[in-house]
């Protein structure tokens, strides 16, 4: 019975999350899809495939007069005048299949082809949702090689509904964050097969390299997340120069797929290598991380709002088998990706529900969360409270998830007596 | 390929195929609109929305002619008058010119013959918009059909 209904989670959630995104986008107040950051994202795809331009003018001239609103944070490079996206363009490569059949589409329904009508904002929409459902079908398919149905199933549900990252594969789709969860559980199945003893062929080096060119070009930061294939096993560096061919062809693959990234900075700038968002007062502070604010604070804690995922902590504590194996390496990983999100000025990442910036990795997170569950079912006298818990944490996620969509919460800085006093408040 | 596969694949092809057909004239497309923001009102009794640099909506395929308020609010570039071309289902209509930035001007534009769908699209394209926290083109009032 749960192994059935295990085989059959992925779709199951699927179907809820459609019908999530049907209810958010057909109430009187709702926004749009592409809104916000998800503009930015969006942009160079409506810029290529309607108005055949990759300078972003057209998009300005035709919608904005020759510019763009204050909220895009688009600026002209000083010194070339040309538009600067702060945002690099991965989403809007994986959107391109999206888009361009929402384009042919608004020519057959005689709808408006301008980037940004009925058919483009759902197209936009859709495909972070399918996306995110790509993830998780992923991240089944790599529980599934290590774990028990039952194991891979509460992973599954406790993933999608214990923490944000339901509200950016539905709510707010055109964000990066469902399109780099899919791409790093794309990462995290392909380290897996890449150290297996059989079974690796040129195709998979091809898709290792433009999986790993597509996470840099939707965050040029998760660029640190591709640590994870040399550090995949303690002595997994050891043995790359044995695998140099197929990092070879991975490294063409990569670069193939960054290169038009590079080619726009170059035009727009001048320079091969740019941080677009310098000239928006926002750094790293390397130095000074706001660790606690970024893990367990009321205003973005990543364990504050979504609690289930200390069930990680046995996990990582208490690894066997294969977890065993990856925990060091996937550890430093996180760990610097943890340092880097709590080294950026604006650690908060704006209006946000929980700690956006964390989903990109919950894939790895993944495996200790249900190595944690394996743990624990294997203490049958720990399961009943902590089942217990485990529910009203993904409920009480679920709840506040809700809140948010009814802009119950604050957009940034919650304070302890803001969150006591909205607490489980529905208007 | 299996019978089973080959039903399936039929299936699928046969409500692909009826959705494309569907798409082709939705009943639901005069309620499209884009490049528009929500309606407000102002005085009581006015009410208006706001373009971008371009907004498109729909009006029945039926209608001969409509009166299409307009008022530019903000001034035209170098004191010319802010123009708003209007084209039906991409065929260039009309240009209206709004001279006084403070007055509506309410132009009634005949719409051409009847075409094989349910709803004709109007789109219009204001020669400058005011860019700040929002993107505003002009503003339009509640069309009257003919």
């Amino acid at each position: 019975m749960v192994s059935r209904i295990e085989h059959h989670a992925v779709a199951i959630i699927a179907t809820i999350a459609v019908a999530a995104y049907c209810w958010v986008y057909t109430r009187p107040d709702a926004d749009p899809p592409i809104r916000s950051d998800g503009y930015n994202y969006y942009l160079y795809a409506a810029s290529w495939v309607v108005y055949h331009d990759a300078t972003l003018e057209a998009v300005a001239n035709d919608w904005n007069g020759g510019a763009y609103a204050d909220f895009a944070g688009m600026i002209r490079w000083p010194g070339t005048g040309r538009w600067i996206n702060r945002i690099p363009i991965g989403v809007s490569v994986l959107m391109l299949p999206f888009v361009v059949s929402a384009h042919l589409l608004s020519g057959w329904s005689n709808l408006p082809k301008d980037g940004f009508s009925f058919y483009y904002q759902h197209a936009a929409g859709l495909a972070g949702l399918l996306y995110f459902i790509a993830g998780l079908w992923l991240v089944r398919n790599t529980l599934r090689r290590h774990f028990q149905p039952s194991v891979s199933l509460v992973t599954l549900v406790v993933l999608t509904f214990g923490t944000d990252l339901f509200h950016y594969g539905v709510n707010e789709p055109t964000f990066s964050h469902a399109f780099s969860f899919a791409l790093v559980a794309a990462l995290l199945a392909l380290c897996d097969r890449f150290w297996s003893p059989a079974g690796w062929s040129t195709r998979h080096s091809i898709a290792l390299g433009l999986v790993a060119g597509l996470i840099v070009l939707v965050r040029h930061t998760n660029v640190v997340l591709l640590l994870l294939l040399p550090m995949w096993r303690l002595d997994a560096w050891r043995l790359l120069p044995a695998r140099r061919r197929d990092l070879g062809v991975a490294a063409i693959a990569a670069a193939t797929i960054v290169a038009p990234q590079l080619v726009y900075y170059h035009w727009a700038t001048g320079s091969w290598f740019v941080n677009a968002y310098a000239v928006h007062g926002v750094h790293f502070t390397l130095m000074s991380p706001h660790l606690a604010g970024a893990l367990v604070s009321t205003q973005r804690g990543l364990f504050f709002w979504s609690p289930v995922l200390l069930c990680a902590v046995p996990g990582i504590v208490f690894a066997r088998g294969w977890v065993l194996d990856i925990r060091a390496g996937a550890l430093i990983v996180l760990g610097i990706n943890a340092w880097i999100i709590a080294s950026w000025s604006e650690w908060q990442y704006g209006a946000a529900f929980g700690h956006r910036a964390f989903i990109d990795c919950f894939p790895i997170l993944a495996m200790f969360l249900a190595e944690g569950f394996a743990w624990l079912m294997d203490h049958p006298r720990l399961v009943p409270t902590t089942a217990i818990a485990i529910t009203l944490a993904t409920a009480l996620s679920v709840a506040q998830m809700i809140q948010y969509w009814h802009h119950i919460w604050p957009t940034r800085d919650i304070t302890w007596d803001q969150y006591r006093a909205l607490f489980l408040t529905f208007r | 390929m299996s019978r089973t596969r080959l039903l399936r694949a039929g299936i699928v092809f046969v409500l692909l195929g009826a959705a494309v057909a569907y798409l082709h004239d939705p009943p639901w497309a005069g309620q499209i609109t884009s490049g528009m923001r929500d309606w407000e009102e102002d005085p009581p009794g006015m009410r208006f929305r706001w373009t971008a640099g371009r907004a498109s909506f729909f009006v029945p395929a039926n209608a001969t002619s409509m009166t299409l308020p307009l008022r530019a609010v903000f001034p035209g570039k170098d004191g010319n008058p802010v123009v708003v071309r209007v084209s039906v289902d991409d065929r260039w209509l009309a240009d209206v010119a709004l001279p006084d930035s403070s007055a509506w001007v309410r132009p009634t534009l005949p719409l051409p013959r009847r075409g094989t769908r349910r709803f004709r699209r109007i789109d219009l394209h204001i020669n400058r918009a005011v860019v700040g926290a929002f993107v505003l083109g002009v503003m339009t009032g509640e069309i009257s059909l003919q």
